[in-house]
């Protein structure tokens, strides 16, 4: 798994390729840490290169949505690949936090 | 020496209880397919080296054993075989210490011999791990029809300068028995136990039992092998435990895995001769089996990683919602309903295991057992009956039905169908229906609240179990009021579901699902508008596929980028 991060309008992207699993999980989870550490509240996951998501993965972006929940901060994930969007879907994720087609349709809102 | 219940050390010389002069050097292996444990026995007279494995490094290590204590005390050399499986046997045929009739004599039961002497791929299981053998010299045969009626005592010489005498004779207890004479020392004592295989024998000294594979007979992926015999089976488990009950026997040295005591293995083998009694007429499991059932336990990984992955995810969701709630207590104890860490390591064993079998074009029957491994530890790592308080039971009851089939084909059984008459529309309308509304209404839930615990289940259930249909848009429209046809209702129901689930987790926003009727056929037709592209559409001779033919129909499926259809054809209609 690889981590790109890049700032745009205001907001973190953590642009993440690869497998979310039992052993990459805890390494997004220190990344997106170290961005809300830094003070940037505004986090979207750009997940147009992840092929497949381990329940690992689905308890770091909760972990995730509850250190973002103060007035003002945005979480939101982009680009899922329908795997990922299935999964995330049929566990109930979709309605914690905010699932966009596109970077752009998401910053759009923010 | 093994005092009390203590295990014979592996790698160490222990003296052979009840066999004075006689000592055991075993050789424990870790339980995989590729090769056995050995023992290698020595008296003043002889080195027996019992089952020298699969492996040629593990052969060549017991040879430096053998040739270290000749260089002590020069003796013959015997390498006997609980059975001629090539886990047990095949590292001899690259190692020069075992080459050679006048240094090594191969002893093994008249079939095994039989088969080893014709480099039978079937038997020696060769052909299903994608080996070929040469022929094998065997320079003694035991428990030989030859010798069955002869009572006294036999001399035979052998190549490797040995003389013994051989007596056979039938155990008050059951199995035909040789007894091998080497010199003035300890006797050995060969029992004749098939079932795993034809040539199965219990080899022993002493108090020390060596029982070749029998722990394992009856297990998925084992059971079916070519030469495998249920009824056979049976009785000799009965033979070994009377032969135990005769007393004399403290150890039992297993071909795979730990050494046990005798008490032990006669408790195992309640079970063992319990799981037997379930297995009969299973398909042999052979090389073209081995290929299905890997095929099948790659598909079924893939949907089992799928459900496992959605049942946490929805328990860390219901979690979440109750900590959102203020109920850090309940939150903590839903996340605890299943063990998400354990899944996803296993889960990820398994990836890994398949993409390295790939990349070597490993054997299947390596890929089908692993398969079994992992599903094994999967159905211990959460509890169906449980989650389904909390998240749609169908979710839980797929999970377990994918592992269930999986163990069912690796025992060599087809995974259960049972065509009944089934009214489609109103099976299907029901199905829908509760796939659309929720499990716990605004009703239920204020009823409640004057009750605690039930209102938290309550809560917990409506947070849970959120219908599959509710947000999108969805229709049901059958051509006729009834059009009957047989089907496995479970089959059908399951394979509905997952393509309901496929649609609405790809984000189709409309619906719709028809019954038709064409000539003779039912024709169930699933259409989902703007889905993305999903794995799921590889239908053809796939999982849903699979699950269509049991169902009792057959699937087709296509997309033209913004609407995705499924056809589900029953023909037969009652």
């Amino acid at each position: 798994m690889e981590i790109t991060t890049a700032t745009r309008d205001g907001a973190t992207i953590l642009s993440v390729a690869g497998r979310i699993d039992t052993v990459t999980a805890p390494a997004l989870e220190q990344a997106i840490n170290k961005e809300i550490e830094r003070g940037n509240r505004k986090i979207l996951l750009n997940f147009s290169a992840v092929s497949y998501i381990s329940s690992g993965g689905l308890r770091v972006l909760l972990a995730t949505a509850k250190k973002l929940k103060n007035p003002g901060d945005k979480y939101a994930l982009c680009s899922l690949a329908a795997e990922v969007n299935k999964i995330l879907k049929l566990a109930g994720f979709t309605t914690i936090f905010f699932i966009y087609p596109s970077e752009g349709e998401a910053l759009a809102g923010w | 020496m093994p005092g009390g219940d203590a295990p014979l050390l592996s790698l160490s010389w222990h003296p052979v209880p009840g066999a004075p002069g006689a000592r055991i050097y075993p050789l424990i292996r870790k339980i995989d397919t590729i090769s056995s444990n050995s023992y290698l026995i020595q008296t003043d007279d002889v080195i027996l080296l019992i089952d020298p494995g699969g492996l040629a490094e593990q052969s060549a290590q017991l040879a430096l054993v053998i040739e270290e204590i000749r260089e002590d005390h020069d003796r013959p050399v015997f390498v006997f075989l609980t059975h001629a499986h090539l886990d047990h046997f095949f590292g001899t045929l690259c190692t020069p210490a075992f080459a050679h009739p006048d240094i090594a004599v191969f002893a093994v039961q008249e079939a095994g011999a039989a088969a080893l002497e014709r480099g039978d791929g079937k038997l020696t299981q060769a052909d299903l791990f994608g080996q070929t053998i040469s022929p094998v010299r065997i320079g003694l045969h035991l428990i030989t029809d030859e010798r069955s009626s002869c009572a006294v005592p036999i001399p035979l010489a052998f190549s490797n300068g040995a003389t013994v005498t051989i007596t056979r004779g039938q155990t008050r207890v059951g199995p035909a028995q040789e007894r091998i004479q080497f010199g003035a020392g300890p006797s050995l004592e060969v029992y004749h136990t098939p079932g795993h295989s034809p040539d199965s024998i219990c080899i022993r000294m002493g108090g020390l039992l060596c029982i070749g594979d029998v722990l394992f007979a009856a297990n998925p992926g084992i059971a079916g092998l070519c030469g495998w015999d249920q009824l056979a089976l049976i009785h000799s488990l009965d033979g070994i435990e009377a032969l135990i009950a005769d007393g004399g026997i403290d150890f039992i040295l297993p071909g795979h895995g730990r050494v046990i005591t005798a008490a032990d293995a006669v408790r195992m083998f309640v079970a063992i001769r319990s799981d037997a009694l379930a297995l009969e007429n299973i398909a042999e499991l052979n090389h073209e089996r081995a290929i299905e059932t890997a095929a099948f336990a790659e598909d079924c990984m893939e949907q089992v990683n799928e459900l496992f992955t959605i049942m946490a995810g929805r328990l860390y969701y219901v979690s979440y919602v109750m900590e959102e709630l203020g109920e850090d207590d309940v939150a903590e104890e839903v996340s605890r309903l299943i063990k998400g860490d354990v899944i996803d390591e296993l889960l990820e064993a398994f990836r890994s295991f398949a993409e390295e079998h790939h990349k070597r074009s490993g054997v299947s029957i390596h890929l089908a057992l692993k398969a079994g491994q992992v599903i094994t530890k999967l159905e211990r790592s959460f509890d169906g009956a449980e989650l389904a308080h909390i998240i749609d039971p169908a979710l839980a009851r797929r999970a377990a039905r994918l592992l269930s089939d999986y163990t069912t084909m690796l025992r060599g059984f087809c995974p259960p169908s049972e065509l009944a008459e089934c009214d489609l529309v109103r099976h299907l309308e029901a199905l829908v229906t509760g796939l659309s509304v929720p499990s716990c209404s605004d009703d239920d839930l204020l009823s409640s609240d004057d009750d605690d615990s039930t209102f938290t289940r309550l809560l917990l259930r409506r947070i849970g179990m959120q219908p599959l249909l509710s947000d999108v848009e969805f229709s049901f429209s059958a051509a006729e009021k009834h059009i009957v046809a047989a089907v496995d209702r479970d089959d059908l129901t399951d394979l509905i579901t997952y393509i309901l689930e496929d649609l609405v987790g790809t984000g189709a926003d409309a619906i719709t699902l028809q019954i038709n009727r064409d000539d003779n056929n039912a024709i169930i037709t699933l259409r989902g508008t703007v889905c993305t592209a999903s794995d799921a559409m590889k239908t053809g001779g796939g999982f849903l596929g699979r699950l269509c033919d049991r169902a009792g129909g057959t699937l087709t499926s296509a997309t033209d980028g913004k609407q995705r259809e499924y056809t589900i054809r029953i023909g037969g209609l009652i």
